[in-house]
């Protein structure tokens, strides 16, 4: 079982919308970052060139003594916001327009933590280059504000340009997901329909609708069509076949009536007359079995299924069987536990011919002595009904075919009976959409029906 | 009684109506349905058979078109092999019993026996007796030949419903819907079951035995 909250949040509509979105996402972030790391490194060349510019400026002054006083006027009037100046001599007095900038060699990318600025203000970054001029070491650093201030505007026009377009897809998507989720609803719902017996169930589709879940709900309506069909013509063979193979049958069973009652026969001829009697009496009830399947599980019943007090129903079949079962050595049990009422949405006579059937099954498959244990029991909103004996019962792997018409287990080849019991059973449960459970009563059989209200 | 049979089926119709001639009633047999509604609409009969299926009109159109003209004859359907639904659709339609096919005669000879002699509305009785047997409804006790014998309600259910058919057989089918509401096939001779404990109590300590056992078709308690 999977949470079926999560099913429905990730419909497929909706999650293509998600990963459209993921992709838009990713697809935007990667382009951007491209362009600003494109934009940066040109922007550092271009700083560099002007570094380097600066630089040659001061190589070009010859006289050391210019030189010292060239660069102390430039690091008085530069503001180190912008750019920085720091000369050490090798020997005399530094030069600079902050305290101290860590020495360096060559070009580096110096954050402001790094540089000693005694508390003027100066640039989050610089790009700094050391070189060695007349006699002594000189640094030009030059802020990289336009690089940081380009990469928050880059980066506020992604967000002012995506969060918009992210906001309008996801609500766009999640509209479009309900629609289609709706349209999926409607073909869920009726494919529901139409497994449950409704064969008339089908798709509701707009003429002008050209999508592809409109495609699928004329599709699923062309299959319920042939379907359909199929199945009308199967009903119509059956019950074709039904009715000429009945007409002969009555006819016998009129003829050995006719014998028995208009002629005069030797003990012996009349044993065998009543077996003949009883063979064709159990080729018409197979028939009727059959015939009350196929009405069952196309479903017509349903319509006539009203509220019925299982307590009574339960009570009145096992009343009615005990006397047998009684006479034939069996004990049969009726325990009912739990509050009333034991109201289902049922058809009586079904709901007899269950419990009635089911306790047949344990009188024709169970050892003379046997107990059967008929429980009627309700938590919260579920009625479970239970017969129940501890005969030999039904192993594992047989339990899904004993429900199958027709089939018999190979031990009760030689018992009364058709095979058709616990289909009706089945049959007639799924009617009531009550949940059929075949389980080992340890020793025995035990068949469990689950009503929910 | 004057019955009219309608079914197609040659040897079924001739089975019911040779059968029902020898009990001494008149038969008229009509082998379609449209030929049937004209002669069910004109003769005056006590009791109308009626096949579900028909070449022409199929019988629950017939019976309701009959039913349209008023005509409240009494009408047995004969059903093949039918379910409950059959049933139910055909009761709907008018039919007041239905008998499924293939039947015993004897189940058809007391269903007709049952309906010609529908209970007419009539003061209800607070006592049934048989012989010496003596049931009163309002104290529900059963005393025979004066000493009292004590019922289960099923049994007294099952006593009292031989009891107002008295004279009539009443088969396994008829008990079974009447007695305990059982219209499906319940695959058992539980009723006999059941009639044998009856007895056990009615019959057994006494000397002559009311609850009669007619072969080929039920019980019947002597009028």
């Amino acid at each position: 079982m999977t949470f079926p909250k999560m099913r429905a949040i990730w419909s497929t509509p909706l999650r293509l919308t998600a990963i459209l979105v993921l992709i838009f996402i990713l697809s935007s972030a990667v382009s951007f970052a491209t362009a600003y790391f494109v934009i940066r490194a040109t922007f550092d060349t271009t700083l560099q060139d002007e570094i380097t510019q600066k630089i040659a400026v001061y190589q070009a002054i010859e006289n050391q003594d210019d030189l010292v006083g060239r660069l102390a006027d430039d690091a008085a009037a530069t503001n180190p916001e912008l750019l920085i100046l720091q000369y050490l001599p090798d020997s005399g007095k530094a030069i600079s327009n902050v305290r101290h900038f860590p020495p360096i060699s060559g070009f580096a990318i110096i954050p402001e933590r790094a540089i000693d600025h005694s508390k003027r203000d100066i640039s989050e970054s610089y790009l700094a280059r050391s070189v060695r001029v007349g006699r002594g070491q000189l640094i030009v650093a030059q802020t990289r504000n336009q690089i940081i201030e380009m990469g928050e505007i880059m980066l506020s026009v992604v967000l002012i340009g995506l969060l918009p377009t992210l906001l309008f897809a996801s609500v766009a998507g999640a509209f479009v997901a309900r629609g289609a989720r709706r349209k999926i609803k409607v073909i869920q719902t009726t494919l529901a329909d139409f497994t449950g017996g409704q064969m008339a169930a089908r798709v509701p589709v707009a003429t002008g609708d050209v999508d592809d879940l409109s495609d699928i709900s004329k599709a699923v309506n062309t299959m319920a069509t042939s379907q359909e069909a199929l199945i009308a013509s199967m009903r119509q063979v059956s019950a074709d076949i039904a009715h000429d193979l009945k007409t002969p049958i009555q006819r016998v069973a009129v003829i050995l009536d006719q014998i028995s009652e208009k002629t005069e026969l030797s003990e012996g001829q009349e044993v065998l007359l009543a077996r003949a009697r009883d063979e064709t009496d159990r080729i018409v009830k197979t028939f009727q079995s059959l015939l009350q399947l196929a009405q069952l599980e196309g479903g017509a019943v349903r319509d006539r299924l009203d509220p019925t007090d299982l307590h009574r129903v339960t009570t009145d079949v096992c009343e009615f069987l005990e006397a047998e079962a009684e006479d034939q050595g069996y004990t049969l049990h009726l325990n009912v536990s739990g509050d009333g009422p034991f109201t289902v949405k049922g058809d009586r006579q079904l709901l007899s011919q269950v419990i009635a059937n089911l306790i047949q099954n344990a009188l024709r498959h169970t050892p003379v002595g046997s107990c059967i244990d008929v429980s009627l029991s309700r938590s919260g909103n579920q009625i479970t009904l239970c017969v129940a004996d501890n005969g030999p019962g039904v192993p594992e792997d047989e339990r899904d075919k004993v429900l199958q018409r027709l089939y018999r287990m190979e031990k009760s080849r030689t018992t009364d009976g058709n095979g058709l019991g616990l289909s009706l059973v089945s049959a007639i449960c799924a009617l009531h959409d009550a949940e059929l459970i075949l389980s080992d009563n340890h020793p025995g059989l035990q068949v469990q029906m689950n009503f929910s209200k | 009684m004057k019955i009219l049979v309608i079914e197609d089926d040659k040897t079924t119709g001739a089975y019911i109506s040779d059968g029902l001639r020898e009990e001494g009633h008149s038969v008229d047999l009509i082998p379609n349905g449209s030929d049937g509604l004209i002669q069910a609409s004109v003769g005056q009969y006590d009791i109308l058979i009626v096949d579900r299926m028909l070449p022409g009109i199929d019988g629950v159109s017939l019976v309701k078109t009959l039913r349209g003209t008023k005509n409240r004859t009494p009408v047995l359907f004969l059903t093949s092999l039918g379910g409950v639904d059959d049933r139910i659709e055909g009761l709907n339609a008018g039919g007041d019993d239905y008998l499924v096919k293939p039947f015993a005669f004897g189940e058809l000879s007391a269903r007709i026996a049952a309906l010609g002699r529908r209970p007419q509305m009539q003061d209800e009785p607070s006592t049934l007796n048989a012989a010496d047997l003596e049931m009163n409804l309002l104290t529900r006790k059963v005393t025979r030949a004066g000493q009292p014998i004590d019922l289960l309600p099923r049994e007294f259910a099952l006593l009292e419903h031989l009891l107002r058919r008295k004279g009539r057989v009443q088969t396994r089918t008829m008990l079974m819907e009447a007695v305990w509401d059982i219209h499906y096939d319940p695959m058992t001779n539980v009723v006999d079951t059941h009639i044998s404990r009856l007895r056990g109590k009615v019959d057994k300590p006494f000397d002559k035995e009311l609850i009669e056992t007619v072969r080929g078709s039920g019980y019947r308690i002597e009028a």
